[in-house]
C-alpha cells in the first residue's frame, strides 16, 4: 500500500470494538460492492450509464436492465447538516461522545450520512469541506467517515 | 366513513401488563362509547412494530367472525393510516365495523428500539446505524439544525411547540405531564440530548392503549356519539424513500410534504378551514416543519408560525391540543387521532370553539399518513 492510500485510513493499531456494535451486512447483494470498495479505501457510488445521474442509496445491479455502474467517487464534499449527540447513546459508540454526526453532501451529488474525526464539535460549520477517511472496525467492515478537507478544498 | 368510539386506558410509565391484555380493554372502551358490542366488530386494524395477534384480542374480545384485518407499518407514520384502511376495507364492503387501536409499553428505557441495535443491521439500517446514527433525536436533528441554517428558525420556536403542548396538557388531567407547566427559561435551559436538540424537544416514552371504531356514516349516524366524519386520508412514501435516515429526496423534502399534497388534493376543505392542528410531534421541529408542509405557511415560515400564541389554544390554530407526543404521552400518535375526535365532539379539555375540521398527522421523516376530520 503506497502512502498516499494508507493515509486514507486513520490510524488507530488500539481500536477495539465494542461487542454490541452494529455492523452492516456487507454482504447484501446490492450494497456489496460498497462495502468492497470500502476495504479498499474506496467510496463507490453508482451512475446511469446513460446520464451518468447519479444513484443514492444503490439499487440492485438488475435494476432497469442493468444500466448502473459503480464509480470511485471523489470522496470529498460538504457538510449540509450535523448534530452533536450526547448522552444516553449506544454503548458501542460511548467512547466518541460528544460525536458529530452528520449529513455530507457529496460533490457528485448525493447525501450520506457519517460522522467526524479529528474535529472538535465547536469547529464544525455548515458548508465546511469534508474528505473521507476510513476506520477499520473488522478485517470485512470497514466504515467511511469524515474529516476536515485537508488541502484544496472542494 | 366516520368515528363513531374512542377509548384509552390511563397513561403510565409502567401499566404492567402486556399489550395484548391492554388493547382488549381499550378496544371494550371504545365499543362502550360508541354502543356497540364486540359481537358488532368484524375488522380490526393495527400497527405493525411490537406486533400482537388479531385473533388473540378478537378471541379476548368476543369478536364473532374478523373477516377484515390489515397491520400497518412505520411506527408513528401508521397513525391515519389505520383509519384510512379501516375506511377502505368499509368502504369496498370488506368489513362494517373496524377497530383500529394501538397499545404501547415503551416507558421503560430498556424498550426504546434504537437502544436495542446490535449485531448485523441489514438494508435501510445498514446505511445510518453502522455510523451510530440511530437514535430518532439525532435522525430528525439533522433535519432541524439544516432548517435553523436555512431560515433563521430559533430554539425559541421549537421551545414555542413545547411550551403550548405542555400548557394543553395542564388542562388536560389524562396527560403525563399535567401539573408540569414548562416555562421558556426551563426549556432553554434544559440539557442538550443532541445539539440543537435538548430535553423538551423529546416527546415522553409511555405505556398506553387507546382504540377507535370505524364504520359507514349511515351507521354511525344511528349510534350513541355524535359522528366525526373521515374527510380525507393520505399515505405517501415520498421518492427514493429510505426508512428514517431518508435524506436523498429533491431539496430534502420530508415525506410530510408530500403525505400533504395528496391529502388536499382529495379534500374540499383547505388550510383556512382548519380549526386546530394535531401535527405529529415526536420532536418539537416536526412540528415546525409540519406547518410548512402541510401549507399553513411557506417553507421556512415554521419558525416565526409560532410566534404570540398563534399554535396555543385561542390563537390562529392551536396545535396539539391534549399534550401530544411531547406531554400528553407518546404512543405512535394515536393520541392524536383520539383528540381530534374530541375537538370534533367537543369534548376536549382544550376545546376549541365552534371546532369543524381538524387536521391530524402522522409522523414525518418515515413513510407517513395523515388524515382530516369533521363534524357530520
Amino acid at each position: 500500500m503506497s502512502a498516499k492510500e494508507k493515509d486514507r485510513f486513520l490510524d488507530e493499531p488500539e481500536f477495539e470494538l465494542h461487542p454490541d456494535y452494529p455492523l452492516p451486512d456487507v454482504d447484501d447483494p446490492v450494497m456489496r460492492p460498497f462495502w468492497e470498495g470500502a476495504r479498499q479505501g474506496k467510496l463507490l457510488l453508482q451512475r446511469d450509464r446513460r446520464d451518468g445521474s447519479v444513484h443514492w442509496p444503490p439499487k440492485p445491479p438488475y435494476w432497469k436492465g442493468g444500466v448502473l455502474e459503480w464509480f470511485e467517487a471523489s470522496g470529498r464534499g460538504r457538510i449540509y447538516s450535523y448534530v452533536v449527540a450526547h448522552e444516553p447513546f449506544l454503548p458501542a459508540f460511548r467512547h466518541l461522545l460528544p460525536l458529530v454526526l452528520v449529513l455530507v453532501e457529496l460533490e457528485e451529488g448525493p447525501r450520506l450520512v457519517g460522522y467526524m474525526v479529528g474535529v472538535k464539535p465547536e469547529d464544525v460549520s455548515f458548508g465546511m469541506p469534508v474528505e473521507v477517511v476510513f476506520r477499520r472496525l473488522t478485517d470485512r467492515v470497514v466504515l467511511p467517515v469524515w474529516r476536515p478537507a485537508r488541502g484544496g478544498s472542494s | 366513513m366516520a368515528i363513531v368510539g374512542i377509548g384509552q386506558l390511563p397513561f403510565a410509565k409502567d401499566i404492567g401488563r402486556p399489550i395484548s391484555d391492554t388493547a382488549v380493554e381499550a378496544i371494550q372502551l371504545a365499543l362502550e362509547d360508541a354502543g356497540l358490542e364486540a359481537e358488532d366488530v368484524d375488522g380490526m386494524c393495527m400497527f405493525e412494530m411490537e406486533s400482537t395477534h388479531e385473533v388473540t384480542i378478537a378471541r379476548r374480545l368476543g369478536v364473532r367472525n374478523l373477516r377484515w384485518w390489515d397491520k400497518t407499518s412505520y411506527g408513528g407514520g401508521a397513525s391515519c393510516a389505520t383509519i384510512m384502511h379501516a375506511a377502505a376495507a368499509i368502504a369496498a364492503g370488506l368489513a362494517t365495523t373496524v377497530v383500529c387501536h394501538r397499545a404501547r409499553n415503551r416507558g421503560a428505557k430498556t424498550a426504546r428500539p434504537w437502544a436495542q441495535e446490535r449485531g448485523v443491521v441489514r438494508d435501510d439500517k445498514a446505511l445510518h446505524v453502522p455510523w451510530g446514527l440511530v437514535r430518532p433525536v439525532d435522525v430528525i436533528g439533522l433535519w432541524a439544525h439544516r432548517h435553523m441554517h436555512l431560515y433563521g428558525t430559533r430554539r425559541e420556536h421549537f421551545g414555542n411547540v413545547a411550551i403550548a403542548a405542555r400548557k394543553h396538557a395542564n388542562r388536560n388531567p389524562a396527560a403525563m405531564m399535567h401539573g408540569r407547566p414548562l416555562d421558556m427559561e426551563t426549556y432553554l435551559s434544559a440539557r442538550v440530548v443532541s445539539y440543537p436538540l435538548h430535553l423538551y424537544d423529546c416527546c415522553l416514552e409511555t405505556d398506553g392503549a387507546l382504540a377507535c371504531i370505524v364504520t359507514s356514516v349511515e351507521r354511525a349516524r344511528d349510534l350513541r356519539q355524535k359522528p366525526v366524519l373521515v374527510h380525507s386520508v393520505a399515505q405517501a412514501s415520498g421518492p427514493n424513500p429510505v426508512h428514517l435516515a431518508n435524506y436523498n429526496t429533491p431539496e430534502m423534502r420530508m415525506t410530510s410534504y408530500y403525505c400533504a399534497r395528496e391529502l388536499w388534493a382529495r379534500s374540499e376543505l383547505r388550510q383556512k378551514d382548519i380549526d386546530c392542528a394535531q401535527i405529529y410531534d415526536a420532536f418539537t421541529p416536526l412540528v415546525v416543519m409540519g406547518l410548512e408542509d402541510y401549507g399553513f405557511c411557506a417553507r421556512g415560515e415554521g419558525g416565526p408560525f409560532t410566534e404570540g400564541g398563534r399554535i396555543e389554544l385561542g390563537g390562529d390554530l392551536p396545535v396539539l391540543t391534549s399534550g401530544g407526543s411531547l406531554s400528553e404521552a407518546y404512543v405512535h400518535g394515536f393520541n392524536l387521532v383520539l383528540e381530534a375526535v374530541r375537538q370534533i365532539r367537543g369534548t376536549s379539555t382544550a376545546q376549541v370553539p365552534n371546532c369543524k375540521a381538524v387536521l391530524v398527522t402522522g409522523a414525518s421523516g418515515v413513510a407517513t399518513s395523515a388524515m382530516i376530520v369533521r363534524g357530520d
